[in-house]
C-alpha cells in the first residue's frame, strides 16, 4: 500500500518593531495620567462633545478639538466581558475589562476591571452590571500606558 | 444610485471550511478561481478585472494581493484589492461592472487559519495608542456587544439561544456530516461556547458580469444585483452604542431604496445574516427592518426565520457552523447568489426569487452591508 504523501510546513515568526508616534494629544493624555495621575478629554466647540481617549479632531464634526477637560475618576460601566485565554503582554487571565464613561466624557474609556472574583462568571457579571458606578484607581508606578490605571466598583 | 449596466452573479464557488495541508494558500486561491470561472462556463480571457479581498495579518504576507495576481490570473491584468474587508471586494466588482467600464469581474477572498493565533492577529487591528494594550479581539468584542444587547433587552439572551439552536440545525442539512464541522469556540461572557465556533480556512469567488454581456453569452440563472448599500461605524468600540447598528440601518436603507423594497420582512425568499454570533443575527434582524425587537417572540414562536418559514434565515448554517473569519461576509453574499441561481444545493430554497444578505465584519461587525440579489434584473419586489 503506497504510503501517504509527506506534508511539509513551514514556520514564520516575524519580530519587528514598531516606534509609533502618539502626536500631541495622546501624548498629553499620557503624560498626564503617569505624571499625576489624571485623565483627560478632548471637547469639540461645535458638538461640545468631551472626546476620551482625546482625539485631536472630532470624526463627527471633522473640526479640531479645542479644549482640554478633566474627566473621571468616577464613571459608570458601558460594556465589560471576562477573558480566560493569555493574550501576549497581558496580565495572566482570567481577568475582566471593558468601557467606562467616565463623569465629564460623552465616550467610553477602555481598561481593566480589578477587584472583582471571576471565580463565578454570573456573579461578578451582577457585580460589573452595564450602568454600575466604578472609580478610577491608578498604579503607584506608572510609565504612561493604559495599564497605570484600571477600574474598581465605587 | 443608478448603474449604467446592472450586473448579475454568473459564476460562484463557496468554500466554507477546507481541511487538511495539501494544498498551499495560494493554490486554494487558484482553486477557488478557477471554480467560479467553471461554474460561469467562462475562462479568464473573459475577465476584464479582478477584485480580491484578503487580510494581511491572517494570511502572513504584507500587501497580500501582491500574491494573488498568480492564482486569480492576475498577472498583465487590472487586479486590486479591499483590505478592509471581503464584502468590500463584492461591492466593488459590482460597481466596476454598474459603471459600464468592465464587462465582467471575477471577484475572490480568501481567509487561513495558519496564523499561532487570530486573537494576536486581530487585535493588530486595534489601534496602538488606546487600544493595543487590551484583549481586543473580534470575540472581546462581540461579547460586549452582547452584553449590551442582554442589558437593554433582558431577554435577548434567551432568543440568542434559539438562533444559535436554528442555526445549527439548519446545518445539519446544509452539511449533513457532522465530522465536516468545527468545534464550538470559545466563551467569553455573556457568549457561551454554543453562540461561537472555531475560525475555519475558507475561500469563496463569484463572477460577475454586466446585462450586455448576460444577454450575450445567454447565462441561464443570474443572480440580477438589485440593490446594495454598505457604512462604516467608528473604529473605537467606547464612542458607539453596541446595542445599536445604525451602520447597518444605513446600508439597508440604502440597498432598499436602490431595489424599491418598501416592506423588508415580508419582501425576501432567503436571507443569510452575519452571525459572528446570535447576538449580531438579533441585531440585524431589527436593523435590516425583517422585524422589530417588540414581535422577536412571536416569530420565532411561528418558526418565521426558521427553514419553511416566511423569511428563513441562515439556512447555510450562518457563521455559528462554518467561521472562515474574513471571507465570511462574502460568503453571505455568494449564498444568495446560490440561492437565486438554484444552486445552493441541500439547503435550497425551491424557486427563491429574492434574497438578501447581510455581510458584516470587524469589532462588533464595524463595517456592514446589506446586498439583494434577484431572479430577475429589476421588476417584482413587493
Amino acid at each position: 500500500m503506497e504510503q501517504p504523501m509527506e506534508l511539509l510546513g513551514r514556520q514564520e515568526v516575524w519580530n519587528i518593531a514598531y516606534d509609533h508616534a502618539l502626536g500631541e494629544t495622546a501624548s498629553y493624555f499620557f503624560t498626564q495620567i503617569r505624571d499625576h495621575g489624571r485623565i483627560f478629554g478632548r471637547r469639540c466647540a461645535q458638538s461640545n462633545r468631551v472626546l476620551v481617549p482625546p482625539r485631536a479632531f472630532s470624526d463627527e464634526t471633522l473640526l479640531p478639538t479645542t479644549e482640554w477637560v478633566e474627566v473621571g475618576p468616577g464613571g459608570r460601566i458601558e460594556a465589560f466581558t471576562f477573558v480566560y485565554e493569555q493574550f501576549n503582554g497581558l496580565p495572566p487571565p482570567p481577568y475582566a475589562f471593558g468601557y467606562v464613561l467616565l463623569d465629564g466624557a460623552d465616550t467610553a474609556l477602555g481598561g481593566y476591571f480589578r477587584n472583582v472574583d471571576l471565580t463565578n462568571p454570573r456573579e461578578a457579571a451582577e457585580k460589573l452590571a452595564i450602568g454600575t458606578r466604578v472609580v478610577t484607581k491608578f498604579a503607584e508606578q506608572r510609565k504612561g500606558d493604559v495599564l497605570d490605571f484600571w477600574f474598581e466598583i465605587a | 444610485m443608478p448603474y449604467k449596466v446592472r450586473p448579475a452573479v454568473v459564476g460562484c464557488a463557496i468554500r466554507p471550511a477546507i481541511t487538511g495541508r495539501d494544498r498551499s494558500l495560494e493554490e486554494i486561491i487558484y482553486d477557488i478561481s478557477q471554480a467560479a470561472l467553471a461554474d460561469a462556463g467562462l475562462t479568464i480571457e473573459d475577465i476584464d478585472g479582478i477584485v480580491v479581498g484578503c487580510n494581511d495579518q491572517f494570511d502572513g504576507r504584507a500587501i497580500s494581493v501582491m500574491m494573488a495576481s498568480g492564482p486569480t490570473g492576475g498577472v498583465d491584468r487590472d487586479i486590486l484589492s479591499t483590505p478592509s474587508s471581503s464584502e468590500h471586494a463584492f461591492v466593488l466588482g459590482a460597481l466596476r461592472v454598474a459603471s459600464g467600464q468592465f464587462r465582467t469581474q471575477l471577484v475572490v477572498s480568501w481567509s487561513p487559519t495558519e496564523v499561532s493565533s487570530m486573537s494576536e492577529a486581530q487585535r493588530l487591528g486595534a489601534d496602538p495608542y488606546f487600544h493595543r494594550a487590551l484583549p481586543l479581539d473580534e470575540l472581546s468584542a462581540h461579547a460586549m456587544q452582547a452584553g449590551a444587547l442582554n442589558h437593554v433587552w433582558p431577554n435577548a439572551w434567551v432568543f440568542a439561544e434559539t438562533v444559535a439552536v436554528k442555526n445549527r440545525r439548519h446545518a445539519a442539512v446544509a452539511w449533513p456530516d457532522p465530522s465536516a464541522r468545527p468545534a464550538p469556540g470559545k466563551a467569553r461572557w455573556p457568549l457561551t461556547d454554543r453562540m461561537t465556533t472555531e475560525p475555519v480556512t475558507g475561500a469563496v469567488a463569484m463572477v460577475l458580469a454586466g446585462a450586455d454581456f448576460v444577454a450575450e453569452r445567454g447565462f441561464e440563472n443570474p443572480a440580477w444585483l438589485r440593490g446594495m448599500g454598505w457604512a462604516t461605524e467608528a473604529a473605537f468600540l467606547g464612542d458607539r452604542d453596541l446595542s445599536k447598528a445604525p451602520a447597518l440601518e444605513e446600508a439597508a436603507r440604502q440597498a432598499y431604496e436602490e431595489a424599491g423594497i418598501k416592506d423588508p420582512a415580508a419582501a425576501f425568499d432567503v436571507v443569510e445574516i452575519t452571525d459572528a454570533t446570535p447576538y449580531c443575527e438579533l441585531i440585524a434582524y431589527d436593523a435590516l427592518g425583517l422585524c422589530p425587537r417588540e414581535q422577536i417572540a412571536a416569530r420565532m414562536a411561528e418558526g418565521w426565520f426558521a427553514k419553511g418559514g416566511k423569511s428563513p434565515v441562515n439556512l447555510s448554517g450562518g457563521v455559528v457552523t462554518f467561521n472562515p473569519v474574513f471571507c465570511t461576509g462574502m460568503i453571505r453574499i455568494a449564498e444568495i447568489a446560490q440561492q437565486i441561481r438554484g444552486k445552493a444545493g441541500a439547503h435550497q430554497v425551491e424557486g427563491a426569487r429574492l434574497g438578501l444578505a447581510h455581510a458584516g465584519s470587524g469589532f462588533a461587525l464595524q463595517y456592514q452591508s446589506a446586498v439583494i440579489l434577484g431572479a430577475t434584473p429589476k421588476g417584482d419586489a413587493p
